[in-house]
């Protein structure tokens, strides 16, 4: 039992900061918020010159065979700036649910090279007929991150025969960007009109046997798989979520030091100090499940099957309350677009709904735990 | 990072297991004469003492002899587990051991260890902390109890409160004012007090929960005297050894804080279905929510916990130790809070606690409404949780004080 980040860890954590300090500094936040996003490309190269869609990925497919714990580090980083990047769909949803799944060929190994970026689909009611050899998908689904730009889209269908997993090339599909408040975390709604797949794209169907061992804990059903999988997308997103409302903390923190009111520091008020000790602890608390649930997924714990939950469902809880009181003590300047605190306002809020917000992942644990029928 | 504990540290929580299977008192024993007070220890209790002091349990940390095995913090962690897994109270007299003893073994003089250190570790003594006193509270340094000087002794009058144990307890760690004329924090001395010295009247203030069986006390001091050999440390710098002798608790006692959240919520979990099923469907749903929130925050303190602890092995600061007190004690209310709310009208029924030794007086026993009522014992003393957040406001994220 060891909650302490190892040497390694912490400097892998320094590094990323220190790169993306000036690889992704708030001006190009602020451009993509204004529309333009020639910047994203290039902040992309950087993490891939990087090594870091590598991390993640055994070293049998060219990764550097890394825990999810190296990979969380990497999330956190990337949304205390606010980064504009493919890196959490790609390898915390699309690279999870190709290995999980077992598919063949050679995803893995294309993401840690970051010749490819990829995404998941999930929670839509796309329906997979059999054609021939192959599939047939129908339906369509909101909100997929990146779904309009990834060049890969791993889409989980409803079949006669259970859940399967499919890999779908974006150019094979209608994706229409959806405006969102957070245009650094794109989403769009992805449709699926009779597209046929076969061979190595049909990840995990009823006849495929997906051969992670671990997957026993699921009684090794494709369904198991995908469980797995979004755990560890969960799991980043709340991450990303802790990460961005620390950031919120910190910056709220510097300001009610230096603002001055009846000639005092704001923050020498008690009730605004209050209100900082309730924040520190909710960060503290979020953060501290967070990592519960990325040593789960680590080291193959059984509670991997509801940390990820409890991770998100305090996550929530945490945003709520950073956002809330971070733009409240700002005051009126924190109320401005110039100023780049809604950066992080708004990429608290898009994160903490996107892969189910507080109540989806308590109603999800109260079954889990027999509360409810 | 890693998730679970090494093999030689769950070789060392058989080997404890094992050795708490027999040596443990009978629950027939405890029942029989529960502690009544964190001064009062039963039979049962000294004779437990005493044989974890023989057998380097009661401390493990420290030397064996002073009652331990020289054990690292992870396995304290284990002792402290398995003592809370078996019922059975680590000891009665939760600040003579916790707080007193190692303060006199920190700062006392030789003849003051053998006097007042070891018998509490060998389960002869207990001790009370004089600390609050009715002008201050959260406002500790403003203490006027006054030790004056005449020749050999000190001579003491004054006022403490909310003493817990006083009204059993073998002597009193007590701080008091030595210099009037110095600035409030440098003025204090620590006194070691025979609670049988003339002078001295204790007053229990029956509490809202157990009535029958007080914990609290009032102690009046008056022309108390006091042997000027009985001073701790240095004259005058009983405000730093005050801090230093929390430091003590500070290690550890988030641990049993988070324990006690921990039992409370398995007894929630087990009651939970019988519960849920006598409410209205449309009832259900939301009183199993509240019971999931209190999981994840149950899951979160423990986890919590473990970050901070894993620094402060490391010889580093841990800030997250600041939030513990706060966090662990507010969600132990809220525990029975919601505990209560979910029971229903029964909820209301109570009145008559009868203890049965296998908790501290001051941990929340009961129905779940007396637990509640019981909980505000932890959120009010050892620092209120509005003065825990000035702290974490003030110390760990460094804002100006008003």
């Amino acid at each position: 039992m060891d909650f302490e980040f190892t040497d390694d860890q912490h400097e892998l954590r320094d590094n990323a900061r220190s790169v993306l300090a000036s690889a992704c500094p708030p001006s190009l936040v602020r451009a993509v918020y204004e529309g333009d996003t020639a910047g994203v490309d290039g902040l992309w190269k950087t993490l891939v010159d990087l090594g870091w869609p590598a991390i993640g990925v055994d070293e049998a497919n060219g990764g550097l065979g890394l825990t999810f714990v190296e990979v969380g580090l990497v999330v956190e980083e990337l949304a205390r700036v606010v980064a504009p990047s493919p890196f959490l769909a790609t390898v915390t949803q699309f690279a999870a649910l190709a290995r999980e799944t077992g598919a063949q060929g050679d995803w893995l190994t294309r993401v840690a090279e970051g010749s490819l970026t990829g995404t998941v689909a999930t929670d839509g009611n796309v329906s997979a007929a059999r054609v021939g050899d192959g599939w047939e998908l129908r339906g369509e689904v909101r909100h997929v991150i990146d779904g309009a730009t990834a060049d890969e889209i791993a889409v989980i269908a409803i079949t006669d025969e259970g859940p399967a997993v499919f890999a779908v090339e974006r150019a094979a599909v209608t994706a229409i960007p959806l405006r969102t408040l957070d245009p650094t975390l794109p989403v769009a709604t992805v449709s699926f009109d009779g597209v046929r797949v076969s061979g190595a794209r049909v990840w995990a169907s009823s006849d495929t046997t997906p051969d992670t061992a671990a997957v026993e804990m699921y009684s090794n059903s494709v369904a198991g798989a995908i469980e797995r999988a979004m755990g560890e997308a969960i799991t980043a997103m709340a991450l990303s979520t802790v990460a961005t409302c620390r950031r919120i903390f910190e910056i709220t923190l510097d300001y009610a030091k230096m603002r001055e009111q009846f000639g005092k520091p704001i923050g020498s008020f008690q009730a605004v100090k209050h209100r900082f000790a309730n924040m520190y602890l909710a960060v503290e608390k979020a953060s501290s499940l967070a990592y519960f649930a990325a040593l789960t997924i680590a080291e193959d714990d059984p509670r991997r099957a509801t940390a990820p939950s409890m991770a998100k469902a305090s996550a929530s809880e945490c945003q709520r309350l950073l956002v809330t009181d971070g733009l409240q003590l700002h005051g009126g300047i924190g109320f401005t677009w110039e100023n780049d605190l809604h950066f992080w306002l708004k990429r608290a809020k898009t994160t903490d709904f996107l892969f189910g917000s507080g109540p989806a992942h308590r109603a999800r644990l109260a079954q889990s735990m027999g509360l409810v029928g | 990072m890693k998730l679970r504990f090494d093999d030689d540290a769950e070789a060392f929580r058989t080997e404890f297991r094992t050795w708490l299977a027999s040596h443990r008192p009978s629950p027939e024993a405890m029942a029989a004469e529960p502690s009544v007070s964190t001064g009062h220890a039963p039979q049962w209790a000294r004779d437990f003492t005493r044989k974890m002091f023989d057998d380097g349990w009661l401390v493990p940390g420290w030397p064996p002899e002073r009652g331990g095995r020289n054990a690292g913090p992870v396995h304290t962690i284990i002792y402290m587990e398995e003592l809370y897994k078996a019922r059975v109270p680590r000891t009665t007299n939760v600040q003579g051991l916790g707080i007193i003893a190692p303060s006199i073994l920190d700062y006392g003089t030789p003849e003051q260890i053998e006097r007042y250190a070891m018998p509490i570790l060998l389960g002869e003594k207990t001790a009370c902390l004089g600390m609050s006193e009715p002008g201050a509270g959260s406002d500790l340094a403003a203490l006027s109890t006054k030790a004056v000087r005449d020749g050999d002794n000190f001579v003491v009058n004054g006022q403490k409160v909310w003493t817990s144990g006083a009204n059993y307890a073998d002597f009193c760690f007590l701080f008091c004012r030595t210099d009037p004329s110095a600035p409030k924090h440098k003025g204090i001395s620590i006194l070691l007090v025979d609670m049988n010295a003339p002078g001295i009247t204790v007053r229990p203030l029956p509490e809202i929960i157990h009535p029958e069986n007080p914990d609290l006390n009032e102690v009046f001091l008056d022309d108390v005297v006091v042997p000027a050999t009985n001073l701790v440390g240095q004259e005058n710098n009983g405000w730093a050894m005050a801090n230093g002798s929390l430091a003590h608790e500070r290690g550890m006692v988030w641990l049993s804080n988070v324990l006690s959240v921990e039992l409370a919520l398995a007894t929630l979990l087990e009651e939970a279905p019988a519960m849920l099923a006598t409410l209205p469907a449309e009832e259900r749903a939301v009183a199993a929510d509240r019971i999931v929130q209190l999981q994840i925050d149950t899951v979160a303190a423990r986890t919590l916990g473990y970050r901070g602890f894993a620094k402060l092995v490391r010889g580093g600061d841990a800030p997250e130790q600041a939030l513990m007190k706060l966090f662990a004690t507010e969600l132990r209310q809220n525990v029975s809070l919601v505990a209560a709310e979910i029971e229903g009208t029964s909820a209301i029924e109570g009145g008559a606690l009868v203890m049965d030794g296998t908790q501290s007086v001051d941990d929340p026993q009961g129905s779940w409404l007396e637990q509640y009522f019981h909980s505000f014992a932890n959120t009010i003393s050892a620092g209120t949780s509005e003065i825990q957040r000035n702290i974490i406001a003030e110390r760990v994220l460094g804002l100006p004080r008003a």
